[in-house]
């Protein structure tokens, strides 16, 4: 009995607040359409006033999205059987009208403003080809800054990822709070851009490849206990079980019923990590992370299109290499 | 003369969950011992049990002379090694070798870094050659059928030595025909090398072809205990519930 009420309760509780928020959400982007179009500046206030109102009328309608959660079909009361549909289309064409004024989409100007753009891309299609050997060291150095980055990553990322697995961990309280410290700190990390850490690293140590190599070990820290820690709560139970049972030691079983498991997994993670790196490195030099990210940034503030030509073709040239070396080495790795 | 003698042996998954009740079995030496009983009746927590991948709640387990309960890691070991098991998936480390997955049932007798030695590979070879596998050791396990995975499975279990034998359900996941062969290697290995089997099933047509005794469990507890040509249809009933009807396999 008082369970059943209860469940009734949290039943109306959310139905009532999925309602509201929705009322609130239409009340707003109404608002925000009106001040925008009329040019008038309505407090949001009133917005939140007229949007509370709103809710009242929701409150005594049938079949409002909120009422729609837990009424079955045929429950339902014929009169307005249809108006969760009609509020949510209407949620959805006031969010696309909102979104379309928020970005100032301007389509005219897209059509016609692209004579501005010739001097860079005539820039582009004509590289300068003085600096392509001095371009082509500091794309070396970019790839070797994101090798050592993936190198130092690993093995900190190898510890970690197991007490972030939760099958190994969930057998303990002090594993469940590790585990959930691990993988909090890991998300957090990994949504801080590397360029933020870049920017970071480059007030620490100095502008320089050391810097983008500290921005991107740090993420791929965080990324691979992400990717190595699911992978070890997908291994077989089974080997463990069978090599369990013919009186291994615990480490024997590690040896031979998990590692076999992952070290394939663990390699091809590593190497799309690399991979990933290199295409980030650009991205941290520009902020002072060196190599040819940073030479990217000088020539793109001197207007040296050109110049950004010859960096631009290299870095694809570059990328499209790695990706497709790595890919093929993956697909080897993971196939047997 | 027994090899294993349980007593009273229970198991509580959680407060709910009484999986094994005052358990009381007695296995004897080159017994081919036959579980039977319905999915969830607590054969393969008996299984477990007896080598302790599960941990029974109380009750004793003796293993020639061995208190298997209470042993330490050690000793549970040393226990664990001279019973081998088999199990319904197979459970080998697929992305390895044949050969080396053969080799693991000896690691009990290695160290965490000591390596294979020339014996042991030979003796790896006999074994899967019993089997008929020997094309296959140098083969990684998942480019293998089923049925093979199972045979280098049991070649696995001889690496060991074994006086007993614990298959949870060997057969479940093999069609009719590969069923039968590798219900004829263990009965090999029982006939032969006087391995005692524990071996459960779902097929009382091979637990009559192949067992010396069966024991049926329901709800945690011994059914029945006798030969299986003494499973007529009432029995089988009070094992497996009124609506049940015998399926032969051939």
């Amino acid at each position: 009995m008082g369970k059943a009420q209860n469940t009734l309760i949290k039943q109306r509780l959310i139905s009532n607040a999925l309602d509201y928020g929705i009322s609130l959400y239409l009340g707003s982007t109404i608002g925000y359409l009106i001040n925008y179009i009329f040019a008038l500046n309505i407090s949001p206030f009133f917005i939140f006033i007229w949007s509370s109102l709103a809710f009242l009328v929701l409150l005594a309608l049938p079949n409002t999205p909120g009422k729609s959660i837990y009424q079955d079909k045929d429950e339902r009361i014929k009169l307005f059987s249809k108006l969760y549909h009609y509020i949510y289309s209407l949620a959805i064409l006031l969010s696309l009208a909102v979104g379309w004024f928020m970005v100032e989409i301007e389509p005219f100007e897209f059509l016609t403003g692209m004579t501005g753009t010739r001097n860079i891309l005539r820039g582009l299609f004509n590289p300068d080809k003085e600096i392509f050997w001095k371009m082509v060291s500091e794309l070396i150095k970019t790839i070797y800054l994101a090798l050592m980055a993936t190198v130092f990553a690993v093995p900190i990322a190898f510890f970690l990822s197991f007490m972030a697995a939760s099958n190994l961990m969930n057998k303990s309280l002090i594993g469940r709070v590790t585990y959930a410290i691990i993988r909090t700190i890991s998300t957090v990390i990994r949504s801080i851009e590397a360029i933020v850490w870049a920017i970071i690293f480059a007030v620490w140590v100095g502008i320089g490849p050391f810097a983008g190599m500290l921005a991107l070990m740090i993420h791929s820290i965080a990324a691979l206990v992400k990717l190595y820690s699911e992978q070890i709560e997908n291994i077989d139970h089974g080997p463990i079980e069978a090599i369990t049972s013919t009186g291994a030691s615990t480490l024997q079983i590690w040896k031979y019923a998990v590692i076999p498991q992952i070290i394939n997994p663990f390699l091809a993670f590593t190497i799309y990590r690399w991979d990933i790196n290199v295409r980030m490195a650009t991205i941290v030099g520009f902020v002072g992370g060196g190599g040819i990210g940073l030479q990217l940034f000088q020539k793109q503030q001197m207007t040296d299109w050109n110049g950004v030509g010859t960096i631009v073709w290299l870095i694809a040239l570059a990328v499209w290499l790695m990706d497709m070396v790595s890919a093929e080495i993956r697909k080897k790795l993971l196939s047997n | 003369m027994s090899i294993i003698e349980i007593k009273k042996l229970n198991k509580f998954y959680d407060e709910s969950t009484h999986a094994l009740k005052d358990i009381d079995l007695d296995i004897k030496k080159g017994e081919f011992l036959i579980l039977l009983g319905l999915s969830g009746s607590g054969k393969s927590t008996l299984l477990r049990c007896i080598n302790r991948l599960i941990e029974p709640t109380s009750g004793q387990i003796n293993f020639l002379g061995n208190d298997v309960v209470q042993a330490d890691s050690i000793s549970l070991r040393k226990i664990r090694s001279d019973i081998a098991m088999i199990f319904q998936q197979f459970n080998l480390v697929k992305n390895i070798t044949v050969l080396t997955n053969v080799l693991t049932g000896n690691l009990s007798k290695h160290s965490l870094f000591s390596r294979w030695t020339k014996e042991e590979k030979e003796l790896a070879m006999q074994n899967l050659k019993r089997v008929g596998l020997q094309d296959f050791a140098y083969r990684k396990v998942r480019n293998l059928s089923g049925g093979q995975q199972q045979r280098v499975a049991i070649a696995r279990a001889l690496m060991q030595n074994p006086k007993l034998i614990l298959a949870d359900e060997p057969v479940a996941s093999l069609d009719p025909a590969t069923a039968d062969s590798v219900m004829n290697y263990l009965g090999t290995l029982n006939k032969e090398d006087g391995i005692t089997v524990v071996c459960s099933l779902h097929f009382l047509s091979l637990a009559r072809k192949y067992g010396s005794r069966v024991v049926a469990l329901k709800d945690g507890k011994v059914k029945f205990s006798g030969s299986p040509n003494d499973i007529d249809e009432h029995k089988f009933k009070d094992i497996y519930g009124e609506d049940a009807e015998e399926v032969e396999i051939r």
